[in-house]
């Protein structure tokens, strides 16, 4: 039996990060680069928590494929990844 | 260097009219202290605070024509003003003085409006023909010096500095929301914009001219990338930059005052200190050295005013000096600042003052015309993005923003996935900048209501004339000229701090000649990604080799760490509900958890957006507090000089 990541903690972290709180007005599914959330450092930020937070090392390939864009998808991405390789 | 005041309309048959021309000329008294002269008639009142470069004993202003009809109040430098005397003369035209103004005021009356784009240097002036009521504004094309207008009670005012404008009876300041969101989105104002509803900046290298009945604005001057010589080499560049960098500079070092140098450690000042040293017997130099080693460069300093023998002389800044001039910097600077690092400059004006130099030369526009910024780097990857392979984009990646620590070869990945995002267009016209204008979008949420902070400048950019043929570095290079360069580098960082002191200071790197050779050149005989690769060919046999191989360096100072650590009583304007209520148009909620994440967490955890967020509140707290609340009332009025033809009154 896997475990579900404890993905509520992304939410804090970008919530913190980028000083935005998920509402009924500002969906977990918001685009946050075309909102202007998102900029370069925080971005890396980001990353650097989600390799630290849940042991997930992002290749050249993830990366090109938006899988850090919104709330919903990170959330969805990272419980892929951790699924995956407690599967392996 | 000058400052210059005036109006036209009603307020000039008023009475009161020649103490408010002398008000308005204490306001700006800092621009000039050395002299005030002021001219009235019954339909203009105008006015110069000088500082005396040239011809100090007989260049007082206004200036007249022998026949008293034109008038001129002028602000600025004209380089090449000897060859345009010469060819004045040759005309028959008389001069009365050894002064530039002398000559562009022979050289308006000669060529009219044609002989703007002739002038080589910055200017901002005023010109009136007594005759026709006529007066023109007219600013240089790179916007080196400023000039700002406004309408109040059916007269137009203008003047260098908007705080002149506290000094017109009745006149109030107030935000103007759209154009905060512009500048807190691009970092900076439009040419034409102040933050201020109803002030205008006259647009660099246009024209305005006035009556009491029309006003018509006409450009002069524009960017342009295909106006440089044919150049066959990169021998015959290199060559070429050595020589119109000499010229440029020469040029600069003309006056009747000593002429000192900036010189910030990197390689662009460091380029003029040479040339200045090889033209002159002895040279000052100063340099801004920082106590917090991350922003400090004193190393290259000392080693080039070592190797270049120059008298040096090091102003160190500590947290406390950034924390104490901080208001004033930002009353002097008018506008909204997005980074700290004009503060250390205003202090260094008042140091340059001290030691009896009152003008510099520094190193502004070469970042811009050789391309040695980063963004232009970015801007090619991005665009080159899809049709590049793994390997290269990584190894590109590589090379962008070495002092950014999130740049490093640890996050390649992320980078990756970020420039992913960027690599396409979002906003038309404005790719290059779309990285940069995130961090301002962030910055915009200080609004309750942004709109769209991007809607002007994209406006600009799709209103200029062979904008969308440009490349797409031509494009960065071209808002640069439009935003960060006049909007922030030559004027909050350039312009108002270096006056604040009566200091003037000069741009070699910004004569017309050395900006077409510089788009001649580029990216012609290298890829661009070794910045300023070619200036760095000309000058690297005759500075040490530590500073011709070191990578740029931004120019930064101590920001939200500084606030956080000194707690100046002035933070009660962002932190407190009551004060931040004087602001209706910020959003206070995310306005205050912004100022209590920035001042109460280890600074190394605040991200250069929030750094440049609460810098933009802080300075717009204290705008407030100066200009629209009327905190801060202009300076006594100095003894001004008046020509006085306004019709004597008949006795009753």
């Amino acid at each position: 039996m896997t475990m579900s990541p404890d993905t509520d903690k992304i939410r804090r972290f970008i919530e913190d990060q980028f000083l935005v709180e998920f509402d009924a007005s500002f969906p977990e599914d918001t685009d946050l680069f075309r909102e202007g959330v998102m900029d370069s450092f925080g971005y890396v930020q980001l990353h650097r928590f989600l390799e630290a937070e849940y042991g997930i090392t992002f290749a050249l390939e993830d990366m090109t494929g938006n899988v850090l864009v919104s709330l919903a998808s990170i959330r969805a991405y990272v419980t892929e990844k951790t699924a995956a390789r407690a599967a392996s | 260097m000058c400052g210059i005041v005036g109006f036209l309309g009603p307020a000039s048959r008023d009475p009161g009219a020649t103490g408010t021309v002398s008000a308005m000329l204490g306001a700006i008294a800092h621009r000039g202290p050395d002299d005030a002269g002021a001219f009235l008639d019954a339909t203009c009142a105008m006015g110069t605070a000088r500082l005396a470069i040239i011809d100090p004993a007989l260049g007082a202003q206004p200036v007249c024509d022998p026949g008293e009809r034109y008038w001129l109040c002028y602000n600025g430098e004209i380089y090449n003003y000897r060859e345009l005397r010469a060819e004045l003369e040759a005309l028959g035209r008389p001069f009365r003085t050894h002064s530039d103004t002398e000559v562009l005021l022979q050289a308006w009356l000669q060529w009219g409006e044609a002989c703007l784009p002739r002038l080589n240097g910055g200017f901002a002036f005023a010109l009136y023909d007594r005759r026709t009521a006529t007066l023109v504004l007219a600013r240089d094309r790179y916007g080196k010096r400023p000039l700002f207008y406004a309408w109040h009670r059916g007269t137009f005012y203008f003047a260098s500095e908007m705080k002149a404008f506290l000094a017109v009876p009745g006149f109030g300041f107030a935000f103007d929301p759209d154009q905060l969101a512009a500048i807190l989105g691009q970092w900076t104002p439009l040419p034409h914009q102040t933050g201020f509803s109803g002030i205008d900046s006259l647009p660099l290298g246009t024209c305005l001219t006035l009556t009491e009945t029309s006003a018509t604005l006409r450009r002069f001057s524009g960017i342009a990338f295909d106006d440089g010589p044919a150049i066959g080499s990169r021998g015959e560049a290199i060559e070429r930059i050595r020589q119109q960098m000499r010229e440029s500079v020469a040029l600069r070092l003309c006056s009747d005052v000593e002429v000192g140098v900036y010189m910030s450690g990197g390689l662009d000042s460091a380029i003029i200190a040479r040339l200045a040293r090889d033209a002159l017997p002895r040279l000052s130099t100063f340099s801004i050295a920082f106590e917090d080693a991350e922003f400090d460069e004193s190393a290259e300093q000392q080693e080039l005013a070592a190797a270049l023998d120059t008298r040096h002389s090091t102003l160190r800044i500590r947290h406390a000096d950034m924390v104490a001039a901080f208001p004033d910097a930002v009353f002097h600077a008018e506008v909204p600042a997005f980074r700290s690092a004009f503060v250390p400059m205003f202090l260094l004006s008042q140091r340059t003052r001290a030691s009896g130099v009152k003008v510099v030369l520094s190193g502004e526009g070469a970042d811009e015309a050789f391309l040695g910024y980063d963004l232009f780097k970015e801007t090619r990857l991005r665009a080159d993005w899809d049709s590049l392979d793994e390997a290269t984009r990584t190894e590109r990646l590589a090379q962008l923003y070495p002092h950014l620590s999130h740049y490093g070869p640890q996050d390649v990945a992320a980078t990756t996935g970020l420039y992913q995002q960027f690599s396409r267009e979002h906003l038309p016209g404005l790719f290059s900048h779309e990285l940069r204008f995130q961090n301002g979008r962030f910055s915009a949420r200080l609004l309750k209501q942004a709109g769209d902070p991007f809607a002007a400048v994209g406006r600009l950019a799709a209103e200029e004339p062979g904008f969308a043929a440009m490349t797409p570095v031509e494009k960065a290079q071209w808002l640069e000229y439009q935003t960060l360069l006049p909007g922030y580098l030559l004027s909050t960082q350039g312009d108002r701090m270096a006056l604040a002191h009566g200091v003037e200071n000069r741009c070699p790197f910004l004569d017309p000649a050395v900006v077409a050779l510089a788009s001649a050149v580029n990216l012609r005989f290298d890829d661009g990604f070794e910045e300023k690769a070619l200036l760095r060919a000309a000058f690297a046999d005759c500075l040490p080799s530590s500073v011709v191989r070191k990578r740029k360096f931004p120019y930064r100072a101590p920001e939200s760490a500084a606030f956080a650590s000194l707690r100046p009583d002035y933070l009660e304007l962002v932190l407190s509900e009551a004060e931040l209520a004087k602001l209706p148009f910020i959003d206070q909620r995310f306005a205050r958890a912004l100022a209590q994440k920035v001042l109460s967490r280890d600074p190394a955890e605040i991200s250069t957006k929030e750094n440049q967020t609460f810098i933009f509140l802080l300075s717009i707290a204290l705008l407030n507090r100066d200009f629209v609340a009327g905190g801060r009332r202009p300076g006594a009025a100095p003894q001004v000089r008046i020509a006085d033809f306004r019709p004597v009154p008949v006795p009753a």
